[in-house]
């Protein structure tokens, strides 16, 4: 009987000449991607994991009951009660975010399982396909239980399936990098860049912070995904070798695109959550130095080992790692309305500590918050819509996302006529990508265009109700509902003052 | 005629889309951008307009100012 080694490449290396069609006509550049290359040029793609169809079901077994195990020790409701409501917020956020975007990635993984143009590209695809059923539905199953602890847990399944603000620019994000890529595009965009470079965010950081937060089953969902998403990840590096190696500017090109794509879908929910949605006592590390420590280093060693340079706007990059997530999540806090999980205010306790870690943009960013308090003493707890903005915001062209680029001094918003059409973008970088392919991205309508040709309601309670999805019961509001013990005390002190 | 603009007040953390006649000046620009944004941003009594580094007189109707729908207008509060 032959060795699992001697027998394994007749099973997974399985290219062979056609005899009555072209190799150009079973791969058309327009599904397999391009540069179009014989298949000569892509027989030495290879992986590490090379996996079996026997040991990828037998060791999938084994992870599936041990999930199941630990949701049946730990993943009830009354299980859930015990933690803190901001990290069930974080919890919410990552919950919507996640599986619907997962289940698209299984449409890239069976794209590249036919059309990649390596028969062990093939095979690895397919279990990554079958990698992220897996992602789909063990989110789902965890989080439908919740539920019935809090109605907007039910935004994990219906996200993807609203207009809400965030989930256009999730789908925008999502459908151009997993459903419509090129197997090629689709490999470095999502196995090189999102998954090798930025889903340790994810699956080492949340993990680590589910973990002190008390929360067992979310640090055991995410590391169990992450042991499937490191072997498929694999699929990046060996289709960016050979991409390089025939046209090294539009490899550097796919990276710097998709760089830039990621970080802001990461620093939105993932920065949400380090920096504001887990409790003070929780945290380890600011979002800032998680990145450093888990991304940079990584990431630019796989560059330097590849001959790739840095993507060209590296050093806005490195500023916007000390804002941007800040500039979202304060305005995001002043419309939480208009998404499905709720908003801690940082007190001065937690203004502090971020006072601390970023001290460069912090000080622009304590009066938004000190702004905010004002409003909350006017208002006192309960009144949600005085710190609420009513007033359409802007968004870009090309993320989908708030124009919260740069700092509060110097907005990096940028507008650019293409058609006879304005387009604005949060940052150089969003121009730039909508550049290279206007036609990919110029009939979009962002939110306000969809106002402003009657698509949807200007209105913003309107706007909430028939556009976005939302009900009273299920928008975001202050998760303390503006009862904070550090702001009752400042009303009160207040309150001395005046009568004195 | 209304006009939607494109807003960025300085000290604030987004862009908003302000609506105002063209009838209206330059100063109204500068108020009802303020209000839209207060809840993060306490308005302050003064402000100047500015259409990249060129600043417009506040006495100037949207319509004299020349902006059109989707421009982008920048808001400094002058304390």
């Amino acid at each position: 009987m032959l060795k699992r080694d001697q027998w394994l490449d007749l099973a997974r290396k399985l290219d062979w000449e056609f005899s009555y069609v072209g190799e150009r006509d079973v791969f058309p550049d327009v599904v397999s991607g391009t540069p179009w290359l014989p298949q000569a040029a892509w027989k030495d793609w290879d992986e590490p994991y090379k996996t079996t169809y026997a040991e990828y079901v037998s060791t999938q077994h084994a992870k599936d009951a041990s999930v199941y195990a630990v949701r049946d020790a730990v993943g009830r409701i009354e299980d859930y009660r015990k933690l803190d409501a901001s990290w069930l917020n974080a919890l919410k956020l990552h919950s919507a975010t996640l599986p619907l975007a997962e289940f698209a990635a299984v449409v890239g993984n069976l794209r590249a399982t036919r059309f990649g143009r390596d028969s062990a590209w093939r095979t690895m695809a397919n279990f990554g396909a079958l990698d992220e059923f897996r992602h789909t539905q063990i989110p789902l199953m965890v989080m439908h239980e919740l539920v019935k602890l809090d109605p907007q847990f039910d935004w994990t399944h219906k996200f993807f399936h609203t207009n809400d603000w965030v989930a256009i620019a999730g789908r925008h994000l999502v459908d151009e990098m997993l459903t419509a890529s090129n197997p090629i595009e689709f490999a470095i965009a999502t196995h090189f860049v999102f998954e090798t470079g930025f889903t340790n965010l994810q699956f080492v950081g949340l993990s680590s912070l589910a973990q002190a937060a008390g929360d067992r089953m979310f640090e055991k969902m995410v590391k169990s995904i992450q042991t499937d998403e490191a072997r498929h990840a694999q699929i990046g590096h060996p289709v960016l070798l050979t991409l390089i190696k025939h046209d090294r500017e539009y490899a550097q090109r796919l990276v710097d695109k998709w760089f830039w794509r990621s970080w802001l879908f990461f620093a939105v929910v993932t920065g949400f959550a380090m920096d504001y949605l887990t409790p003070l006592e929780h945290r380890r590390q600011s979002f800032k130095e998680f990145v450093h420590e888990w991304i940079l280093d990584q990431f630019q060693r796989s560059l330097d080992e590849m001959g790739l340079k840095r993507p060209w706007y590296w050093q806005q990059f490195l500023d916007a790692l000390d804002s941007y997530h800040h500039m979202v999540y304060a305005s995001a806090y002043t419309y939480r309305a208009t998404v499905w999980f709720d908003f801690a205010m940082p007190g001065p306790e937690e203004r502090a500590w971020l006072a601390q870690k970023y001290p460069k943009t912090w000080p622009q960013m304590d009066p938004i918050w000190e702004r905010v308090a004002e409003r909350w003493r006017e208002s006192g707890p309960g009144v949600e819509w005085h710190t609420h903005g009513a007033t359409p915001v802007t968004f870009c062209s090309t993320c989908q996302l708030v124009l919260c680029g740069g700092t509060p001094a110097h907005n990096t918003a940028r507008l650019h006529a293409h058609e006879g059409r304005k387009y604005f973008f949060c940052s150089e970088p969003c121009e730039w990508i909508f550049k290279q392919e206007p036609e990919r991205y110029a009939a979009h309508k962002d939110v306000v265009m969809r106002i402003l040709t009657g698509e949807a309601p200007a209105n913003l309670l309107e706007l909430l109700r028939k556009s976005f999805g939302l009900t009273q019961d299920m928008w975001g509001k202050d998760v303390a509902r503006g009862n904070y013990r550090w702001l009752e005390a400042q009303i009160e002190r207040h309150k001395e003052k005046e009568v004195a | 005629m209304l006009v939607p603009l494109y807003g960025f007040l300085r000290g604030d953390t987004i862009g908003m889309v302000v609506l105002v006649h063209d009838h209206q000046t330059i100063a109204d620009v500068a108020k009802v951008l303020q209000q839209a944004a207060s809840v993060r941003v306490k308005p302050a009594a003064r402000a100047r307009v500015y259409i990249g580094t060129h600043a417009l007189d506040p006495a100037l109707t949207v319509k004299a100012a020349g902006l059109g729908a989707l421009d982008r207008v920048d808001v400094v509060q002058e304390h």
